[in-house]
């Protein structure tokens, strides 16, 4: 098997389940070691470092809230002791405050933004030296909430809008040092915790993609693989959309074509 | 002051609401604390006592009371090892 990434130390944000247990699975599948972040289910955390340990790569959890500041330096203390560098880094980790615009308090703002965004900045910025002369890949896992307007998606949304931007800058100004960054907006993907909600209405999903069927995290996964590669070397800066098609067909008009009515 | 009184402070704090109010047998949600006030008062908890709460057994907790038994039986388990 092609196992482009051997050698290499990757660090997923929030990897212990759903769409960042499959990047780090997808990561380890092509010779990354991985680092699993996680906060709450330290359970399922060390399930997910199993499986990578049964797939022949080194791997590790650690625990920290990244939305406070403190943690991510005590995480990226563990790693610089333990390793001393890192290749791969893949913000995944959200949360936030499911509210109508109007009920956003500066409490759950500030929770989103935290988790969300500003994790991001002071992420790269530890791992910035640690990919010194390594060739260093950052992606961030953003949604079409940045841009679209979903119910109750008001915070989460401007986090990803901060995200998709923060991502840029970091593009540009990182790349003398060799690293690129870049970011994957995603429409809503089928993990376990989607699968509850829609309940019912899979069939209404499917059909609101133009591909057929809904976005996976291993959809995900691949295309977070792919921008860690060598042959995306040229592409910095961008968010990349996953959604079938969902975004870009014109609203009140159905997938095969005809106009609903 | 006490483990229950220390976790009561924790809890009128980020709730905002009276010490008094919070009783043994209530629940967070009879004193309006909403999800994110609940995944505060863990952290805040996780933070002054040292001690690890998942998700999972907190959603265990019926009541306040099961709360402090928690951190109280996690608090000696801790001072044992
Ligand atoms: N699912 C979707 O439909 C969808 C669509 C578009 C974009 N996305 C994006 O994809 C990413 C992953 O989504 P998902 O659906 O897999 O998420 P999820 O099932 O909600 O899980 C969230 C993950 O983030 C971690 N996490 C949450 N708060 C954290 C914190 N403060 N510090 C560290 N880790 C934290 C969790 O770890 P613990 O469990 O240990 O707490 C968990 O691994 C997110 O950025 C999300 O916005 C998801």
């Amino acid at each position: 098997m092609n196992q482009p990434l051997i050698g290499k130390l990757s660090l997923v944000t929030g990897g212990g389940r759903g769409i960042g247990r499959a990047i780090a699975l997808k990561l380890a599948s092509q010779g990354s070691d991985v680092i699993v972040n996680f906060f709450r289910h330290r359970d399922t955390a060390e399930k997910t470092a199993k499986e990578l340990q049964d797939m022949g790569v080194k791997a590790k959890i650690i625990r920290a809230n990244v939305g406070e500041p403190a943690k991510i330096d005590e995480m990226f203390d563990v790693i610089s002791n333990d390793f001393g560098y890192l290749d791969i880094l893949i913000s995944n980790a959200a949360s936030g405050v499911g509210r109508p615009v109007l009920d956003v308090d500066v409490k759950a703002w500030d929770w989103t933004m935290d988790i969300n965004a500003r994790a991001l900045l002071l992420c790269a910025q530890r791992a910035a030296r640690l990919m010194e002369g390594r060739n260093g890949k950052i992606v961030s896992i953003s949604s079409l909430g940045s841009f679209l307007v979903w119910p109750t998606y008001a915070a989460v949304g401007v986090s990803k809008a901060a995200l998709e931007a923060l991502t840029r800058y970091l593009a540009i100004e990182l790349a003398p040092k060799g690293i690129c960054v870049n970011a994957i907006a995603a429409s809503a993907v089928l993990t376990d915790a989607l699968k509850f909600y829609i309940k019912g209405q899979e069939a209404a999903h499917q059909q609101a993609t133009p591909a057929g069927r809904m976005v996976t995290p291993e959809d995900i996964a691949n295309v977070v693989a792919f921008l860690c590669s060598e042959d995306a070397f040229m592409i910095r800066g961008q968010t990349i959309i996953i959604d079938g098609g969902a975004s870009v067909m014109a609203p009140f008009v159905s997938t095969t074509g005809g106009v609903n009515q | 002051m006490s483990i229950e009184e220390q976790i009561k402070d924790i809890v009128s704090e980020i709730v905002r609401v009276d010490k008094n109010i919070i009783r043994r047998e209530g629940t967070f949600k009879d004193i309006n604390a909403d999800s994110l006030d609940v995944v505060q008062i863990l952290l805040r908890a996780e933070e002054t006592f040292d001690i690890e709460i998942p998700d999972e057994d907190a959603e265990q907790f019926q009541n306040f009371g099961d709360f402090v038994d928690y951190v109280e039986r996690h608090i000696a388990e801790k001072e044992k090892a």
